[in-house]
């Protein structure tokens, strides 16, 4: 019989094991019954060598554990009271089952995982990244660049590692190699980004995390924010940096691929001036011409308007926040606010986004009836949106407040604060910004912006609005990711319709209706089975892990090694860059879920010793786990893209190229490291 | 002996197909719940309960069809590489170790676990005059059976194996990266990839 070496080396690591365990177990105390406190506890580290062994023999991991549990478990209580063993360890596993099936932060996983299996179904991918190409055409290593973005938001939407990297691989990939990108940086920015979803929340890792650590998901989320763009930030500065110096392996696009096709409308007008919204507002103020229709013309000032109300109605929320006494509504920014929002939602074409953000619509909604009440009471409406703008702002307030200090009602509202500098600073930089998007504004960007709001935006709301109701508490994540799923359903029918009227325009509209709805039936369908399969590996992982480490705790091994450790008297700093290496290591042969749900409860009691902050060590795992998806052997995401790739590309130029971005994985790690700020700083702020 | 293996998956898969749609009304259940109680301020006591009993029944029931699509993680570090002879050994030897056992035992607690519950009249104490539990818990030992059945077909197709040498077929299901339907939502064509490797070919030469 031929063996091959990886064999060789997996098996003399578990005869080791199996030998030390042979050793050491107290075979002579085990048939009286009396096990003392110490050679539970050796069971315990004796269990422990034996799970490592069991999982690296490739059996379902939950049964392991579930068996192993009970077996050890029973030990534990037959030491103490041989009669009542069996009553109690059967007890110890159903309660331990019932408390998996009654958790109230597991139950926002198959919520997460159905709203990822849906946008991944909506088929936005390919305008996504064609938007993103487009849009980003200018930049060095544009393609890989847009790659990178692509994934991160994709990927974000949806956490499927596979299907992230199969689909670049299937879109971006063959469209890197054809404008003469070098094989290796390709295949590291498609892995590479397809892995973003892992810690970008709302992530399922971090909901593991915090079921297991008994951190709060919200802080987590919150906090793994800003390291999950900066990973993302990293890994796009690399591409830029490495495009600008050796642009042979990304070549820039040639003039032709960098051309966008004009409309017919838009060539019209285009010969009145390259500037669209100069021409546009002239042509919406009455000289129409060259044979286009005003209601074109209007719909697309309308759609040139959209940055601009934008930025303002962000304006205004930061003029709120940034004068609020209190709480109270009906003031001067959150008028402008809502009623740009509200313009917004009215805007969008077929009201995508209106559909996809209650919030939005909330706000809108919210917006409206103070308008209406602030018009009754005090000042007309045309002049509530001056005093955003105005420098008198804090005066006019106040002289807006006076009358409406007569009512009964809102006498007790208290002043508002008066304007700091930093909000005219944020104000100016704020015009600038309208001035230079609309001095810029051709007619090609014109076209570009309409394909990122068809594809980049929506998304991006919808992301937004799921982590925004989270992180500042309008939701729990579960409420988030429920209203997350369905908007993830909304987006599917919708370009599922749009697809399906665009190739069925003959036949018309009954029939595009009915293919998708009879799209939408098959993608709802295997949505939940999906669904279904995942989050019963996921929880029946955890069944078998909280039994395992209830017995594991029984045994005592939890005391044996917190004694062991505190012994070697490390440094905090020693112990994270242990703590560290030994999820790096186990990230190799290991899944993250079996990392997460078998080996953190082994460290969680441990940090306090350390003074360490279980949100931060949870941020530090899920950047380091980043790391699981792309070292070999078990990189999933290398061989996801090896079976959509041309048979001329080698697993090792795809791993090559996944060492770079590696490398930026442990960057970010160390960064995070240092400047703990970059993660704690939002829940910091939000949740003092 | 094939058929009834392939009848004890369409069982199992059956069960899990069904009760997987209950992802379906616990998004609709808890999208309604936020809108009835931000729009309508109209909260439900029931809900938080029933939302839990969801997702509780949905994963336990899909147990065995998950492992039916052998879904269940493995730590495939080394069971990659060996042979179907040996996978199905190691596999069966640690089915009658580790997974009769756990399971049975599980099954077994879970029905007098359940029978308290009913013999009680046990309603949620989460909030007052909480919906019942006791269907809840019986859920336990119902999974927990069917997920013994799968177990005990998983046992034989060990068997088979051992004998035949190679693995005995299974029914197909819904894969999570199920590369030809996605091949087809972002209109690639395999001809697509076969010019591109030429492209490559030349891309290695030009070196």
């Amino acid at each position: 019989m031929k063996i091959r070496k990886e064999l060789w080396f997996g098996f003399s690591l578990m005869a080791i094991i199996l030998i030390t365990v042979v050793v050491l177990t107290p075979w002579s105390h085990l048939t009286d019954a009396h096990l003392s406190r110490e050679d539970l506890g050796v069971l315990g580290l004796l269990m422990l060598a034996l799970i490592v062994v069991a999982i690296m023999l490739g059996f379902p991991t939950a049964f392991t554990l579930m068996g192993m549990g009970m077996f050890f478990g029973w030990l534990a209580y037959r030491s103490v009271n041989p009669e009542l063993a069996t009553r109690q360890i059967l007890d110890l596993m159903v309660q331990r089952a019932y408390s998996v099936m009654s958790n109230d932060v597991l139950i926002a996983i198959p919520l997460f995982v159905f709203m990822g299996y849906l946008v991944e179904r909506a088929a936005l991918i390919e305008r996504l990244f064609k938007s993103l190409h487009l849009a980003l055409t200018r930049i060095p290593g544009s393609l890989a660049v847009a790659t990178i973005v692509t994934c991160a938001i994709f990927a974000t939407a949806t956490g499927i590692v596979g299907a992230v990297v199969t689909l670049m691989g299937l879109l971006a990939f063959p469209a890197m190699l054809r404008a003469g990108y070098n094989i290796q940086l390709s295949a590291g920015a498609v892995t590479a980004g397809g892995c973003l979803g892992i810690l970008i929340p709302p992530s399922v890792l971090l909901i593991v995390y915090g079921a297991t650590a008994g951190v709060s998901v919200v802080q987590l989320y919150a906090g793994a924010f800003f390291p999950g763009f900066m990973l993302a930030a990293l890994y796009v500065g690399y591409v830029i940096v490495l495009a600008k110096l050796k642009p042979k392996l990304a070549p820039p696009l040639s003039e032709a691929e960098q051309k966008i096709d004009l409309p017919p409308f838009a060539r019209a007008l285009g010969k009145r001036g390259r500037n669209a919204v100069a021409a546009l507002s002239r042509a919406v103020a009455g000289k129409a011409g060259a044979g286009v229709p005003k209601r074109t013309v209007v719909a697309q000032f309308m759609v040139s308007l959209l940055p601009a109300l934008a930025i303002l109605a962000l304006l205004g929320v930061t003029y709120q926040v940034a004068t609020a006494p209190a709480v109270e509504a009906s003031t001067a920014g959150l008028v402008e606010a809502g009623g740009a929002v509200a313009a917004d939602v009215k805007e969008e074409a077929a009201g995508l986004v209106g559909q996809l953000t209650p919030e939005e619509e909330e706000a809108g909604a919210k917006g409206a009836p103070s308008d209406e009440a602030k018009a009754s009471t005090s000042a007309p409406t045309a002049e509530a949106p001056k005093p955003a703008s105005a420098p008198e702002s804090p005066a006019a307030a106040k002289v807006a407040e006076g009358p409406s200090a007569s009512q009964p009602g809102p006498a007790a509202e208290p002043e508002r604060l008066p304007v700091p500098i930093w909000f005219w600073i944020v104000f100016a930089i704020g015009v600038a910004a309208i001035l230079a998007i609309y001095l810029a504004w051709t007619w090609e960007r014109l076209e570009v912006f309409k394909m990122l709001l068809t594809s980049f935006f929506p998304l991006a709301i919808l992301i937004l609005a799921v982590l925004g109701s989270i992180v500042f508490g309008l939701a729990t994540p579960t409420e988030a990711a429920a209203v997350g799923a369905f908007g993830g359903f909304v987006l599917a029918a919708i370009y599922r319709y749009i697809d399906h009227s665009r190739t069925a325009k003959t036949r018309g509209r009954g029939s595009a209706l009915a293919t998708t709805v009879k799209d939408l039936g098959s993608i709802v369908k295997d949505s939940s089975f999906l669904t279904a399969k995942t989050s019963a590996m996921v929880c029946w992982l955890f069944v078998g892990s909280s039994i395992f480490s209830a017995s594991f705790a029984l045994l005592g091994g939890q005391e044996i090694i917190n004694k062991w450790v505190l012994s070697l008297d490390m440094t905090p700093v020693q112990f994270m860059i242990l703590a560290q290496f030994i999820i790096f290591i186990l990230g190799w042969p290991l899944e993250w879920t079996e990392i997460i749900v078998i080996f953190m409860p082994i460290f969680i009691p441990l940090l306090p010793h350390f003074n360490i902050d279980p949100l931060f060590f949870g941020l530090l795992v899920a950047l380091n786990l980043q790391t699981a998806f792309l070292s070999p052997p078990v990189a999933m995401a290398a061989f996801y893209l090896k079976g959509v790739s041309p048979p001329h590309v080698t697993l090792n130029q795809i791993f090559g190229g996944m060492m770079p971005f590696m490398g930026i994985q442990l960057v970010a790690l160390v960064l995070l490291y240092v400047f703990p700020g970059i993660g704690l700083w939002l829940p910091q702020v939000l949740y003092k | 002996m094939q058929r009834l293996l392939l009848f004890v998956d369409k069982v199992s898969t059956w069960v899990g197909h069904a009760f997987s749609f209950l992802i379906v009304g616990l998004t609709l259940l808890i999208s309604w719940e936020v809108f009835s109680r931000y729009a309508l301020d109209n909260p439900h006591a029931w809900a938080f309960d029933v939302m839990i009993m969801m997702y509780g029944t949905m994963f336990m029931m899909a147990g065995a069809y998950t492992l039916a699509k052998s879904g269940h993680v493995r730590g495939d570090v080394l069971y990659g590489f060996f042979r179907p002879r040996t996978q199905a050994t190691i596999d069966l030897v640690l089915y009658i170790a580790f997974f009769v056992p756990g399971v049975f035992a599980l099954t077994y607690a879970g029905y007098f676990y359940a029978a308290e519950s009913w013999a009680i009249n046990e309603h949620s104490s989460i909030t007052a005059e909480g919906p019942p539990v006791y269907q809840f818990k019986t859920v336990i030992p119902i999974a927990g059976a069917i997920l013994l059945a799968q177990g005990i077909v998983e046992i034989i197709r060990c068997a088979i194996c051992i004998k035949q040498g190679y693995w005995p077929s299974r029914e197909e299901d819904v894969e999570e990266v199920d590369v030809d339907k996605l091949k087809e939502m972002v209109h690639v064509k395999d001809e697509d990839i076969k010019q591109l490797d030429k492209l490559v070919v030349r891309q290695e030469q030009g070196r």
